[in-house]
Formats: C-alpha cells, structure tokens, sequence
C-alpha cells in the first residue's frame, strides 16, 4: 500500500516539486527582467514627453490638430503624453516577451514565435492608418474649401464624406494587412461604397435634378450671360 | 497704301533680330484675338513716333493660341500718315514667338526677358494683350523714364473703376506699400517699363516652375524691383480699360498665385522689409486727368452670402490662426443683417490679412489652403467697402482706400513682431 500511495502521489508530487525548484531561478529571471522593463518603460515615457516638449512638437501637433481629433475619440490625455505612454508600453511589451524568452518554457516559445512573426502585420496596419487619417484630414479640408468657395452649402457635409471615405479607405487596407475578416471586409466595403454612390446618384438625380440643370446652364451658357457680377478683381 | 517709316520684318519663332536692339516692347498673349491688333498697332505708333532714332523690336510672347492671335499679331499695321506729320527713321522689328514651360503670363515675360538679354537692350517695356485703352503715349510714358531719366523700372498708375481690381485695392497695394514703404499704386497693373540690367536680373532668379510663373509674376517684379533698390517711378497712363483676365481662372486659384507670391515675397525679403516704417511717394511721370468710367454691376447678395458661408464652415479653421479680436469681429459680421450695417472694420481686415501672412510664415497648414480660405473674407471686405462707397466719386474712394493703407502701416509693429517670434 506504501509503495502504491510512493508510487501515484509522492512520486509525481516529488517530481512536481523538483521542476518548480528547477524552474524557479528562470522565473526569478524572468519577473527581474520584466521589472526592470516597468522601470525602463516608466524612464522612457518621461524622456520622450521631455523630448516633445523641448523641440516644441506639441505646439506643431496641436497646430495640426491633433488634440481636437484625440478629444473626438475620447481620448482626453493631451497628445505629448500619449505618444510617451506608447513607447513605455511598447519597451514594456519588449521586455515582457525577453522575460517570457528567458524563462525557456516550450509553449510560450511556440506562441511568441507566432506572436512576433505577426508584430510587422501589426506595424504596417498602423502606418497605413496614420498615413489614412493625414490624408482624410488633409483632403476633407480641401474639399471644404474648395467647396465654401465655389458657394455649395452642404459644403460640411460633403468634407465630412470625403473624410469619411478616406478613413474607410484606410481602415480596409488595414484590417486586411491583418488578415481579420479578409474576404468579409472587402465585400462588405464594395458593398458599402457602391450602395453610397448608388444612393448619391440618385439622389442627385431625383432630389437634385434643377440643381444639375442650373449648373449645366450655368456651364455651357455663352459668354455673354456669363458672371452674376462684373468685379474684376486683378 | 500707307508710307511706313520702317518695314517690320516678319519674323518666325527663333528668327531673332541682329544684337544692335535699344528698346524691346514685350507683349504676352493667349487666345487674344479680339483685342491685341489693337495693342500691336498702339505699340508701333508709339515706338515710331517717340522713339525714332532707336532700333526697336515688338516681341509676342504666345501661349499656343488657336484663334488666330499670332496671325493679326503679324498682319497687324498702322496707318503712319493718320499718326505722323513727317516720316521719322525708325528701325521696328516685330518677332512673333512660343513660350515654353507653366502655361501662364510669367513663363511668356520669361521668353521675353530672355530675348532682352540676348539683344542687350536698354529698355523693356510690357504691355497686357487684352487693353482696349491703350494708345501711343503709353510707350512713350513706360520707356523714356529708364531710357532718358535713369529709372530702372517703371510702374504704370491708371484711373481705373472704383470696383476695377479689387485684390489691388484691398490687399496688394496696401500690403505692399507697408512692407516696403514705398506707394505704388499698381504693383500688379501689368503693364511697365524696366531696364536691360533689372530684365537680366529677373532671369536669373529660380522662380519660374512657381506660381510667378502665372499670375504672381506682375507683383514678383515689382516687388525685386522695390527689394533690390532699383530707381522706380510711376508713369500715369490714363484710363484701363480690359478683358477680364482669363475668365476660366476662379477666384480662390487667382488669389492664392497673386497673394500667395507676396506672402513669398515676405520670406525671401524679410530682412528688407522688416525695418521700414511708414511710406513716400514714388516720383510720377505724365500728365493726371480725369475720364469717364462706365457703371458696373456688382452682386452684393451673392458676396455677403458666400462671407457668411465662410464663417460658419471655415470657422473652426480660421481659429488656428486668426486673433480672438478679429474672429468676434468676423462673427459679428456674419450675423448682421441689415445690408447698411456691414461693416468689415479696415483695423480687423488689416489684422486679417497680416494673420494669413503669419499663418503662411508658421506653416499652420497647408499653404495653398490657408489662402485659398482667405476668398470669403476678401469677398466680405469687398462687399463691405461697395456698401460703403456706393455713391462716393473716384477721389472719395482713392480717399477710403488712403485710410485704409494707413492702416496697414500703422499695424506694421505687430506683424513685425509676431514675424520674429515665430513658434
């Protein structure tokens, strides 16, 4: 009975207990490297927003804009603490997956391996929607000047659809370099936009109809009945 | 068949005359048909009668026209016994030839800078294709002051409609005459008269893939002018009467070429500018008189409207950059109804467009944007300056618009200010 109870419990328990102990110095590794990680992290994101505020980059980010677009999203921290918040969690990220290296269990391994070879997918997807969100601010402020000064009063609107537009752009590309929902997303967007321009066209085409004549009149009348005033402004 | 002093020579594209060339008169066109016969001949009578002993040639600088331009440019002759007592010696030669580059006035005065520097001559003259109310004297008025009197360039000062070049009126040529304090009534009137030397110096600058290249090259020439110490006066020609300028052009890419090169202008001569204060007068050649212009129509409605829409959809754009002063003022503005009652301020018109130019400076956008979001506003300050001059004569109107000037000199402490502390 002794050998059998050696054998099912105290054997495998011994046998537990000596792979703890043998682990434990990997352990112990892993959770110093995480924590000087923490601290590195913590003196990073202090430096960074040093930096920012040094060569004056949260005047120019708030020049561009950007506090108001954070504000939009809800993210209420002003934009130099933001971008130092970022890097810390991105050293602390570095040295979470060194701790997981060092600690040399086979499992966690396999999945880091996966986990980093994915980390670029990661990057690119977040270039191009930086990249997106430039551009949908740049050319949505275009499109509403352009469209204050050619007299259109809708002209907040149709700025907020190009916006808008560009941003879908962006998050498509997106979530494809991410391979989420790859063929999902893309019909789903086909769908989207072509039901927009579908739904535009006829809105221009029943709700707007004098309007398109008006301005096709306005376009290839004589030269003559051309110009509501005659300013010459140069 | 009339005698000819001289007999131009036909010549093509390339064909230049021989390098013995004293005066050159420039004359840039696209599609022009319908007036520039006119022009040529106004130019021929004036270099036959008031320059006689001197070599001269008449160069057409063409944008590619398709209406026949080139050819009434060729064939375009002047009846010498209805202009001319006697038959003076002359040397006129006429040269029709392309330009190349940005399609634009600029690139077509750049054909003709160069063709100044190969002749080597004395005195240039340009005259916009598209004047009706040119005549013999203007040439007379644009060249004999570099020719005879030692000035380097010559500006034209004509008695235009009250509401006949607006940006002129409301920011060039105040903006201008306080940055560098001298009064050129029209820094971008188009038509003027300069030495060999200040043509060659134009040539030599890098400016010609830029917006000097269209629009902005009258305001860039005067502006090297007044920057490089050249001796400048004004010659008065009389009344301007012309073609709209190239009427596909919108409004908003007209002002960006026109102001955005005197925002650029600010950059590169910001060591020039910056200590002036105050302004004199420019010595004025020719003789004043007063003519008759007839009454335009202008759509007050439509302005003040397209103001309002400004406000309310560019508003929070125009905050990134204008003082609070000038957008209570603009707000303000914006909600008055009564058509009597509106009234764009000249002090927060001045701090308008001193704020665009810092914008500009800060690069608090893109450029292009900035100014073109400019458009409402200077369409509310038109509107603004109609109401208020409606049934006030030429000499009260040039009076409002002294005020105005005075203004922007007396707002020159700010803009110098905030220029030097950029962020």
């Amino acid at each position: 009975m002794k050998a059998f109870f050696d054998k099912v419990i105290v054997g495998p328990l011994q046998e537990v207990v000596r792979k703890i102990v043998a682990f434990l110095p990997s352990l112990l590794t892993g959770i110093l490297v995480f924590a000087a990680g923490l601290v590195l992290a913590w003196l990073v994101k202090l430096l960074v927003v040093r930096i920012i505020r040094l060569f004056k980059l949260d005047a120019t980010l708030a020049r561009a804009g950007v506090p108001d677009a954070l504000k939009k999203m809800a993210v209420k921290d002003p934009p130099d603490r933001l971008i130092g918040r970022t890097f810390a969690w991105l050293v602390a990220f570095i040295f979470f997956i060194l701790a997981l290296k060092v600690m040399k269990v086979p499992v966690i391994d396999e999945l880091l391996e996966k986990l980093l070879l994915y980390v670029p997918n990661i990057i690119v997807a977040l270039v191009i929607l930086t990249l997106g969100w430039l551009l949908a601010n740049f050319l949505g402020r275009a499109a509403l000047i352009a469209s204050v000064n050619a007299g259109v009063k809708l002209a907040s609107l149709l700025s907020r659809g190009v916006k808008a537009v560009v941003l879908l752009f962006a998050f498509v590309m997106a979530f494809e370099q991410l391979g989420i929902g790859r063929h999902t997303v893309v019909a789903a967007f086909a769908i989207a936009f072509g039901g927009i321009v579908l739904a535009l066209a006829l809105a221009f085409g029943l709700g707007g109809k004098d309007l398109a004549r008006k301005f096709l009149e306005k376009r290839i009348r004589k030269d003559g009945e051309a110009g509501p005033d005659d300013l010459k402004h140069l | 068949m009339s005698d000819r002093p001289a007999d131009p020579s036909r010549n093509e594209p390339g064909n230049v005359p021989a390098p013995d060339v004293e005066i050159l008169v420039g004359i840039p066109s696209f599609n022009n048909a319908a007036t520039i016969g006119h022009v040529v001949r106004a130019v021929e009578a004036g270099l036959t009668k008031y320059f006689p002993g001197h070599r001269s040639v008449l160069v057409n600088s063409d944008g590619g026209s398709t209406d026949g331009t080139t050819d009434i440019v060729r064939e375009a002759s002047v009846d010498y016994e209805s202009i001319l007592v006697d038959h003076r010696q002359g040397g006129l030669r006429k040269l029709v030839t392309p330009y190349h580059g940005i399609p634009g006035k600029g690139s077509a005065f750049r054909k003709i800078f160069e063709i100044a520097r190969e002749l080597g001559v004395r005195a240039c003259a340009v005259v916009d294709s598209d004047l009706r109310s040119i005549t013999p004297e203007w040439i007379e008025l644009l060249v004999k002051p570099v020719l005879e009197e030692g000035y380097e360039y010559v500006a034209p000062y004509y008695l235009r409609h009250k509401y006949d070049g607006t940006i002129t009126n409301t920011i060039v040529y105040p903006l201008t005459r306080a940055l560098y304090g001298k009064r050129i009534r029209q820094p971008i009137g188009g038509d003027f008269g300069f030495s060999g030397r200040l043509a060659s110096l134009y040539l030599d600058k890098n400016v010609w893939e830029s917006d000097v290249a269209r629009f902005g090259i009258d305001i860039w020439m005067t502006t090297t002018a007044l920057a490089t110490g050249a001796r400048i006066c004004q010659a008065f020609l009389g009344a301007k009467i012309h073609d709209a300028k190239d009427p596909g052009a919108d409004l908003s890419a007209m002002l960006h070429q026109v102001v955005g090169s005197v925002f650029g202008l600010m950059e590169e001569y910001a060591g020039t500018w910056r200590p002036v204060r105050g302004s004199e007068p420019a010595p004025t050649f020719g003789f004043a008189y007063s003519v008759g212009l007839e009454p335009i129509h202008v759509n007050l409605d439509r302005m003040m409207e397209m103001f309002r829409l400004g406000i309310k959809d560019l508003g929070p754009f125009y905050r990134s950059f204008l003082p609070q002063e000038v957008l209570a003022a603009l707000d303000g503005l914006a909600g008055e109804t009564d058509r009597d009652r509106f009234v764009y301020p000249d002090e927060a018109w001045v701090r308008t467009v001193l704020s665009f130019a810092l914008a500009c400076h800060r690069q608090v956008a893109s450029r292009e944007h900035i100014i073109k979001s400019l458009t409402p506003l200077y369409l509310g300050k038109v509107a603004s300056f109609v109401i208020a001059t409606w049934d006030s004569s030429a000499e009260d109107v040039e009076k409002r618009l002294e005020e105005l000037c005075l203004a922007f000199e007396r707002d020159k402490d700010y803009l110098v200010g905030e220029w030097e502390s950029k962020a």
